[in-house]
């Protein structure tokens, strides 16, 4: 038998007694249901005793040992201090395990802050303290953009798209570039993750001026090359056996003039972040004469369709609008063959402006296209080298569509052909003849 | 009940108001800390298209002045706010226009340092200015913390600073009045120095203005035109248990 069915039992025994004997005194004195109801009284009053200890110890419980009583009083008493034992127990394993991951999070070499719907700060680990110089006490419930005021960060905290990180420059202190991305998570919390990216800054810095340095020091001597090769190759007493090897040495200076200026121009454009503003450019006109020196090459697609369908200028920097066009409508002519069609398409819609470059050429297999916009990536060696280009071409393109908030997307099925997509944010677009100095604000 | 939720609300909506312009009084901060830092790398590094950039910029530091200022004047009509929270929007009014100011100054520098750029460099290549912009745009960040943070302990250290400032502005007065006595032909460039000189050494008294507003927003005291030794002991002294660094 459980010791509780005991103790029920017991009770119900105890009970029974009381009555019993209550009566039985009653029945001696002459009142038996007097007896009885003072029997019941009495068991009442030590039930309500109980109780009250009961009660008491449960107020006290933090300090207070529990009322020693038996039977089924003591059942309960016991069950309630298992309870309360095991609710202890899941507790502090459950602060623990709080503890290591707080504690973890605070090793981390990477700073973690936490921020609430209200994108105030809710709590941060040391790293965060330390690259952002924010206290411990006084910052928590503080919004983080009153601290963080770099407007870089404001617009990208205001804005939507968290899916790449953005640096700014450490605020007091030495020069040095902070990474900040935002991970949202929960109902409206935002984890905000910061790098320490002087590092990195730095070098990517000083690779850039050696790309650019290198490039200007050896554009000097190719000219004086180039320059010799013309004259060889005009001169008319020239050794006709060496006719074709000056042709071809000339050939290859051109292209690495070619390779040059793409560099440097490359380099140029890395300089710089995203352009602010610009000027209008009228993308029809630059359109129909992209078509003309398309139909301008020795060999071209026998036709160069134009499709304009939004009246929309687009602004921005024009140089470098007209470099990237022509880069894609250059490749789409270059890997045409001459009975193929290239065709230009320009349109607008609520998503913004798009400039497609259709070509019905070989095309170019699914795992490359990621790689496309890399320096000097080649589809196939055979391939690219004969048509003379420099193979910067597309990183060109991806820059200045970087620079004016714009991405491009690519499709291309084998042996049918291939489309350049650039599309570009509602705010770049602006109706024409409207002199315009700041598009974005 | 009704009444007791409904003012609940009313201040809510307060706060909300309120918040957004604390807010956008910081963005203008951050944005004018952004300028005057990229006007001091144009002159220093020779960037004339980024000084012309700087220039070029101020007009949205203008656009935002007027849209807070707007803000403002909306919530005083509409809201009559009392003690705090009058004095919050009576600061904010008033670190606007220094802000601005700040931005004045800093498209001024731009603005010589694109000219500065085409001209020869001296030898020391700027340092003195290099190091009084780093301690003005330092003054000006933790002017706008102690706002952000209502920090009256930054807000005296970044007042006292000032003195650094005008020190520093001393100095380099007078090496650059030695330069134009040795060499006449540096007096143009020696002047137009002088120019962005002036100019952060003025930014430096809007910091310092802007940290007398915080201590005006959290104590009500206005402590312009008086030492800040005195401020400090009246502040201690005067209302003992002051929330320090946390207030």
């Amino acid at each position: 038998m459980q010791p509780a069915t005991q103790a029920w039992w017991f009770a119900a025994v105890r009970l029974l007694g009381t009555v019993l004997l209550g009566s039985t005194v009653g029945w001696l004195f002459g009142n038996t249901w007097g007896g009885l109801a003072c029997a019941l009284v009495l068991h009442l009053a030590w039930v309500l005793a109980n109780l009250f200890r009961l009660e008491w110890w449960l107020r006290h419980r933090s300090y207070a040992d529990p009322p020693d009583v038996g039977g089924v009083w003591g059942e309960i008493i016991a069950q309630i201090v298992r309870l309360h034992r095991r609710k202890r127990f899941h507790k502090q394993r459950f602060v623990q395990l709080m503890r290591q991951l707080q504690r973890s999070t605070a090793a981390l070499p990477d700073g973690v802050v936490i921020l609430n719907a209200q994108r105030e700060i809710v709590w941060f680990n040391r790293m965060a303290g330390r690259l952002l110089n924010l206290r411990r006490v006084g910052d928590l419930g503080m919004r983080v953009e009153h601290l963080l005021r770099a407007p870089e960060f404001v617009r990208y905290l205001a804005g939507h798209d968290f899916s790449n990180p953005v640096t700014v420059r450490t605020t007091s202190g030495e020069d040095g570039f902070l990474s900040l991305q935002v991970a949202p998570y929960g109902e409206g919390q935002l984890l905000l993750l910061v790098r320490d990216v002087t590092r990195q800054m730095r070098l990517e810095a000083v690779r850039r001026d050696f790309v650019a340095n290198a490039s200007h020091e050896l554009r000097s001597p190719l000219t004086v090359i180039s320059g010799y090769l013309e004259t060889l190759a005009q001169e008319g007493g020239l050794d006709p056996e060496l006719k074709g090897p000056v042709a071809e040495m000339r050939r290859q200076a051109e292209r690495m003039t070619t390779i040059i200026r793409d560099l440097l121009e490359l380099s140029r454009l890395e300089e710089t972040e995203e352009i602010e503003g610009g000027v209008p450019v009228d993308v029809a006109a630059l359109a129909a004469l992209l078509r003309k020196d398309v139909l301008a090459r020795p060999v071209h697609p026998h036709e160069v369709r134009l499709r304009i369908e939004s009246p929309l200028q687009l602004v921005g920097d024009e140089p470098e609008i007209h470099s990237a066009f022509s880069n894609l409508v250059d490749n789409a002519a270059k890997y045409t063959p001459a009975e193929g069609s290239i065709e230009i398409r320009w349109w607008a819609d609520e998503e913004g402006g798009h400039f497609a470059v259709t070509d019905t050429g070989m095309g170019i297999p699914p795992e490359h296209i990621p790689r496309l916009t890399e320096r000097f990536y080649r589809v196939d060696r055979g391939r690219s080298r004969a048509t003379g280009g420099s193979g910067l071409g597309l990183a060109i393109v991806k820059h200045v569509l970087q620079r004016h908030g714009a991405r491009l997307e690519v499709q291309s099925e084998i042996d049918a052909g291939s489309c350049f997509v650039c599309h570009f944010p509602p705010q770049r677009l602006v109706p024409a003849q409207r002199a315009l100095t700041s598009a974005t604000g | 009940m009704e009444t007791a939720d409904l003012s609940h609300h009313i201040s809510r909506r307060f706060n909300e108001d309120l918040e957004r312009v604390r807010s956008k009084v910081l963005g203008m901060g951050g944005f004018v800390e952004q300028q005057l830092r990229k006007a001091i790398t144009a002159l220093v590094e020779g960037d004339s298209s980024l000084g012309e950039s700087v220039a070029l910029d101020d007009h949205q530091v203008n656009n935002m002045e007027v849209a807070i200022d707007e803000d403002c004047s909306k919530i005083l009509a509409t809201r009559a706010p009392a003690a705090g929270d009058l004095r919050v929007i009576v600061a904010i009014i008033k670190t606007i226009t220094d802000l601005e100011r700040i931005g004045d100054e800093g498209e001024k520098i731009g603005y010589i340092a694109s000219r500065l750029a085409t001209m020869e460099r001296p030898a020391d290549k700027y340092r003195e200015i290099k190091h009084l912009g780093r301690v003005v745009s330092d003054m000006v960040h933790d002017a706008l913390d102690a706002f952000a943070r209502m920090d009256v302990d930054s807000a005296l250290r970044v007042a006292r600073q000032d003195r650094l400032v005008d020190e520093e502005y001393e100095a380099i007065q007078r090496q650059s009045i030695t330069f134009m006595m040795e060499d006449p032909r540096t007096i143009r460039r020696a002047l137009d120095v002088m120019w962005v000189v002036r100019a952060l050494e003025r930014i430096g008294d809007h910091a310092k203005n802007i940290s007398e507003y915080v201590i005006y927003m959290v104590h009500g005291k206005d402590i312009r035109h008086t030492s800040l030794d005195d401020v400090e002991r009246e502040l201690r002294d005067g209302r003992p248990g002051l929330p320090g660094a946390t207030a």
